[in-house]
């Protein structure tokens, strides 16, 4: 078996050198910086874009509300998981972000529902022209969230990249889609089941695709 | 030099500080550890590379330990991550050249197994073990695996592919 004094103290002298002060990563550190991604989000959907007239008026109505909660609890779930990623320990059992993905397709899976029973009803297959410009500023608005969570990844340690980078488009896009729908007129469950829900595994997909070979380390 | 737990935490949260004295008692000591932790799981050729990769990672990933929690299972991380990437690359390069005899430490590192490499392989399937075991960490080529496990050639590559995969989502969890 080979020896190593020589090389490995000169690296252990080496790095003894460069040594400087190193804040650690703090699981409050991470979900303040996810929150001003998320502000900035809302802010731009709000001030740049507009906000919805029920809600400049004051009315909320309930399946907005529903599913901007759901919306922003898959954020928050998601968000607080890609942070804890950051700092790895053997014996770190995250699941609670599997429990909101559950909870959030309630969303898309009560569209289908009542897309299919309208259909089976004799009702027609009305497309949703207007889908798609959710599904991109949803999808736009949460690359914001997207980007600081890729960087506060970059200085942690995540051992496992592709759930790190499927997290965080997880986070983008429910933090996303929660901002635009502060300006989407629409509260019938088929449109935000499908659109919305799309959007949210839209920037999943591409957080899983683009984000691994960013924060490998 | 071997420091329990408590004291190489608190060398580390001394070192996150900017305390040189703290850090260079704190890596001989991690020296040691990741020398017995891979001993059994790498090729003795790889070993020295590999101990020095997991310092460097370790010191350039300083900011995510925590020191609020302990401090092996988070060095068990990083090692874990470099072994597994290592697995990867050579696996990548087609690299199976592997010299010498393998020579199996009796202590186990003294922390709990939880963290130890084997807890990783147990999550595995038998035949995703035996082909990572034969090909990636004695040397054997993938005809002679093939040979000795009876799967065939491809299915040899299969199951290292997979069984890579597969480790690099357990490597916090096992």
């Amino acid at each position: 078996m080979k020896t190593m004094p020589n090389r490995s103290e000169g690296l252990i002298d080496l790095l003894v050198a460069d040594l400087k002060p190193t804040p650690p990563l703090t699981q409050s550190g991470g979900m303040a910086r996810a929150g001003l991604a998320a502000l900035a989000a809302i802010c731009i959907a709000v001030f740049g874009i507009g906000i919805r007239r029920d809600l400049a008026a004051g009315q909320l109505d309930p399946v907005f509300l529903l599913s901007s909660g759901l919306f922003l609890l898959l954020a928050c779930a998601s968000a607080w998981s890609v942070i804890q990623m950051s700092r790895p320990h053997v014996g770190n059992h995250q699941t609670g972000w599997a429990w909101a993905i559950a909870m959030a397709a309630v969303l898309p899976v009560s569209g289908l529902l009542t897309w299919v029973v309208s259909l089976a009803s004799g009702g027609t297959l009305a497309v949703d022209g207007e889908g798609w410009k959710c599904l991109v500023m949803g999808t736009a608005l949460g690359a914001l969230m997207a980007a600081g969570l890729t960087l506060w990844l970059r200085r942690g340690a995540p051992t496992s990249p592709e759930r790190a980078g499927l997290l965080t488009g997880i986070a983008a896009g429910s933090t996303g889609m929660f901002a635009f729908a502060l300006h989407c007129p629409h509260n019938d469950i088929a449109h935000i089941g499908l659109w919305h829900g799309l959007a949210v595994v839209v920037s999943s997909v591409l957080g899983r695709l683009l984000i691994p070979s960013a924060i490998r380390w | 030099m071997i420091a329990d737990e408590a004291t190489l935490a608190r060398l580390m949260a001394m070192a996150q500080r900017g305390d040189r004295e703290a850090y260079a008692a704190l890596l001989p000591a991690c020296q040691s550890w990741l020398k017995r932790y891979f001993a059994r799981r790498i090729g003795p050729c790889e070993l020295d590379d590999l101990v020095q990769e997991t310092l460097l990672s370790l010191h350039r990933k300083l900011a995510s330990y925590d020191p609020s929690r302990p401090f092996l299972p988070w060095l068990a991380a990083i090692a874990r991550y470099r072994w597994v990437d290592l697995l990867r690359k050579i696996y990548k390069a087609n690299e199976v050249e592997i010299d010498g005899d393998f020579e199996a430490l009796p202590d186990e590192p003294g922390i709990s197994a939880r963290i130890s490499l084997e807890r990783l392989f147990a999550q595995l399937p038998s035949a995703q073990v035996a082909a990572i075991e034969m090909v990636k960490i004695e040397g054997l080529t993938v005809s002679e695996a093939s040979r000795a496990t009876g799967q065939s050639e491809s299915l040899i590559k299969v199951n290292i592919h997979r069984g890579l995969k597969r480790l690099t989502a357990l490597i916090e969890k096992a």
